[in-house]
């Protein structure tokens, strides 16, 4: 039992700063610490333990032991072990000491639970409002318990500007985003530009943020939050809704069945297929190739079909239950799939080899953008921008779920760490998909689809779950509550991760290649399809339903 | 005195049909380029006619007012698009030019860099981040494409010692005493250069809508945008029936409808291959660029140089 190990590693250590040590299963650690050790413990696990930093959750846990809760978390990949790190903190003024300078990947989990549930992270090298909108007053905390999922606080300030940073001597400041041909979802960044030589920049995000946890937390139920959690993303949603599932499951110690371990892993690749193919054609268009991107979503268009068969959806397939899926794989589904693969497998080859022999391409990637071994393990970045940095971390593999222990696969990784290495990841990564889906269909045994859930769920248990998204790990934190519904849901996408890598990636570069760069973390986006169209001869307006879109598209002619 | 007026006006005749004639056919070629490009790409692609569309559409628009000085970027579209309708009636298209034998070709190496001085006028009168950069990147690319095309020029006009158009441009780059190998090697330099004159990818870079957002284009709109749009269009007949003048001039020896349908057939291929050329690129980098475009200077000069003596 490697956590008991891990446990008792740091218990030597540490002694009595170890509160208690809850051991939920072999690969799961919750480990009580005290707030005056809290910095030396997580030093000790991030550097000389080697953990790799997942992240920081404040929870306001007063109505239940009296506490304010912080909880680092971390990942010991080589052991399979997700760790979570808690720390009790005084009802009155929380204040736990910041890890931002020994973990700089924590940096923004610290200004998040500062904004959020109001913990202070004492000293913090640069405690900066991060997901709060401007006009919201200081002093007002939507994550706290007595803070009403529905309340607009007082003294919000509509006229309210946020503060930029000012920018270094010499530097010109371009401003980039909210909206930008290339940025799909509302960021902005303010770049500090010599001539056109990027030399840093400010980040202001959350723009967007729709309090998802918070609705969760207050009014959905458990069998409700899986279809929200899949909102959180417009491309890697299904992540959400299995990753979501699994921290309750691994809170509640239910157990799917196979078949539905099964189906969570092919839609999971499906997933995975349609968003790398999605990629490669925006990466493409952003640097100027639009034929490939054309070719790319050409390739794309019948995994979306196939998905839509299974599940009903393009997109957003609502597939998890607490304990099991929803949809089923019959035979004849599972026959398309296989000829699915197939033909993609083939058209992707000739892409792959297209891609690989490209040097126009490769001049415009090769260098640029470059997170090396050590800016992934300081900023903790995920999934393919750590493997194209030989940085060999998958979920799939360090802590297996679903049904990936039970299919062969490689963790594809590249040397270099530019745009080029992370290209060349994820046009592989493809193939490695194909592959699980195959095997997947092979070994599927028959059975049910969802676990009889006997008992109720007991509150204030941890739930810790990791799913690889095709943009890295994307770690769900689930504290089990009263109502059928957790007390607390924390959700950390890959991309949270990855955009704070940012900064050192683009440093010193032009600025033509900072779109490439920002590209190729991957960052999300969704979009809508529906269309009107007005006849000019006769003035008629017609509003085209889905069905005559799709035959539209498919067979290149309406009715 | 009549005789004379009566040439005048026949010459004014022939230019006003030249310029009419290339104003009516470049919004054909957009469409058709387009349609090209979708099918390469596996789309259907807009209907031939959009160009037309497009302008008609844009010069229906309010011309939103931007920038430093807002009037500018007016004057800029309509230079721009009066330089290019000059070039045509100075440039041989499938017959003799209307202006041909009163202009020399250094008048025409002007022309291109004037109708690429409106992208630096509308860029830095509009002054915002992005223009201003566009501006810049256009600057960078001017100097070392200007004195490409001059080259080119020149190399014919010193091999026919001319510099009249029909003399110089009309392939007097091979018009060596031996093997023409100054003009060969500035046929492979110019074709390698060409889609930066057009504006078109791997060089469309002062543009380059997925970074800078359109670039020095960017404040503009309505009938300002319309006539940016027009000239980029005509620059693109225009200029590649300048490349077929200087490098591909074979075939029209004995004149009339043929001569001139075989000139258009050839322009209509160079067109081809741009948008070709633009569909298999992704679009490089400024510095990229202008390292690339100085090597061809390199290699132009040394062609100059062959040119001088006589090869």
């Amino acid at each position: 039992m490697k956590a008991r190990e891990r446990e008792r590693k740091l218990r030597e250590r540490f002694g009595a700063a170890i509160r208690r040590t809850d051991l939920i299963s072999p690969d799961r650690l919750c480990l009580y610490v005290d707030k005056e050790a809290v910095r030396e413990v997580c030093r000790f696990v991030f550097r000389e333990m080697d953990a790799r930093y997942v992240i920081s959750v404040g929870l306001d846990d007063r109505p239940y032991s009296g506490h304010f809760l912080v909880s680092h978390n971390f990942a010991f990949d080589r052991d399979g072990i997700l760790a979570a790190l808690l720390t009790e903190l005084p009802s009155e003024k929380p204040e736990i000491p910041s890890i931002a300078d020994i973990v700089p990947a924590a940096g923004w989990a610290e200004r998040e639970f500062r904004d959020l549930v109001g913990i202070e992270p004492k000293g913090h090298p640069y405690p900066k409002r991060l997901v709060l909108p401007d006009g919201w007053p200081d002093g007002a905390h939507p994550l706290r318990k007595d803070y009403a999922w529905n309340e607009v606080p007082k003294g919000w300030d509509n006229e309210a500007s946020f503060h930029f940073d000012d920018p270094p001597e010499g530097c010109a400041v371009v401003p980039f985003g909210p909206f930008h041909p290339t940025l799909d979802e509302p960021e902005h960044f303010r770049l500090y530009v010599e001539g056109e030589t990027v030399r840093g920049c400010e980040y202001r995000g959350f723009m967007v943020h729709r309090g998802i946890e918070k609705l969760a937390e207050s009014v959905m139920g458990y069998n409700d939050i899986p279809m929200l959690a899949e909102r959180i993303c417009g491309i890697c949603g299904c992540v959400h809704n299995v990753a979501y599932a699994q921290a309750v499951e691994s809170a509640a110690g239910i157990q799917p069945p196979p078949r539905a371990e099964y189906i969570r892993t092919v839609m999971l690749e499906i997933e995975r297929l349609h968003s790398h193919l999605l990629w490669v054609g925006l990466a493409c268009h952003i640097l100027g190739f639009d034929t490939l991107f054309m070719q790319a979503f050409r390739i794309r268009e019948p995994v979306m079909w196939i998905a839509e068969k299974i599940s009903g959806n393009r997109k957003t397939y609502a597939l998890c239950l607490i304990g099991g899926v929803r949809w089923e794989i019959t035979p004849p589904l599972a026959e398309e799939l296989r000829g699915v693969m197939d033909k993609l497998e083939k058209e992707w080859l000739d892409v792959a080899r297209a891609v690989e022999r490209d040097r126009n391409i490769q001049r415009r990637t090769r260098g640029v953008g470059v997170a090396d071994a050590r800016l992934v393990k300081e900023f903790g970045l995920l999934g393919p921008v750590a493997r194209a940095a030989g940085v060999e971390i998958d979920s799939r593999k360090d802590h297996p779920y679903a049904a990936y222990d039970r299919v062969a696969f490689d963790v594809i990784v590249e040397e270099g760490g530019d745009v080029w290495a992370r290209l060349m990841v994820r046009v592989k990564e493809v193939f490695e998909s194909i592959r699980i889906i195959r095997q997947c269909l092979e070994k599927m045994e028959s059975g049910p689809l969802q676990a009889v859930i006997e008992d109720e769920l007991q509150p204030g248990r941890i739930g810790l779950s990791s799913v690889e998204a095709p943009r890295g790990e994307s770690h769900h934190f689930v504290v089990t509550g009263e109502n059928n519904r957790p007390r607390r849901w924390r959700v950390r996408a890959p991309t949270y991760q990855n955009l704070q890598g940012i900064p050192a990636m683009i440093k010193d570069q032009t600025l033509a290649d900072m779109t490439i760069a920002l590209g190729s973390i991957d960052p999300c986006f969704s979009c809508t399809d529906r269309l009107e169209t007005v006849d000019f001869r006769t003035g008629l307006v017609k509003v085209w339903s889905q069905g005559e879109l799709e035959k539209l598209v498919r067979e290149g002619k309406s009715d | 005195m009549g005789g004379e007026l009566k040439a005048i006006l026949g010459t004014a005749a022939t230019c006003v049909a030249q310029v009419l004639w290339a104003l009516l056919l470049a919004p054909l070629v957009e469409g058709l380029v387009r349609k090209l490009t979708a099918r390469i790409q596996s789309r259907q692609g807009p209907p031939i006619w959009q160009g037309y569309f497009d302008l008609l559409k844009l010069l229906g628009k309010e011309d939103l007012e931007a920038g430093e000085i807002p009037w500018l970027p007016r004057v800029a579209a309509f230079l721009s698009l009066g330089t290019l309708m000059f070039m045509a009636c100075v440039l041989p298209l499938g017959a003799a030019p209307p202006l041909g034998t009163e202009t020399d070709s250094i008048l025409l190496v002007h022309l291109v860099t004037l109708a690429g001085l409106g992208a630096l006028m509308a860029g830095f009168a509009a002054g915002g981040t992005y223009s201003l950069i566009g501006s810049s990147r256009e600057v960078m690319l001017m100097v070392l494409l200007e004195p490409l095309l001059a080259v080119a020029v020149i190399a014919g006009a010193v091999h026919r010692s001319s510099l009249a158009v029909a003399e110089a441009v009309r392939g007097g780059v091979y018009a060596a005493q031996g093997f023409p190998w100054s003009g060969l090697i500035l046929l492979v330099v110019i074709l390698l250069a060409f889609p930066a004159y057009v504006q078109r990818v791997p060089f469309d870079i002062a543009e380059a809508e997925t970074e800078i957002m359109e670039g020095w284009l960017m404040e503009c709109s309505g009938p300002t945008l319309a006539l940016f749009k027009y000239s980029a269009m005509l620059k693109l007949v225009l200029y590649s029936a300048l490349f077929v003048n200087l490098f591909v001039p074979w075939g029209e020896a004995g004149g009339g409808v043929g001569a001139w349908l075989f000139f258009w057939i050839k322009t209509g291929a160079v067109i081809a291959l741009v948008a070709a050329a633009a569909a298999a690129h992704a679009r490089y980098r400024a510095d990229q660029a202008v390292r690339w475009f100085g090597m061809m200077l390199a290699a132009a000069l040394f062609a100059l140089w062959l040119a001088g003596l006589g090869c």
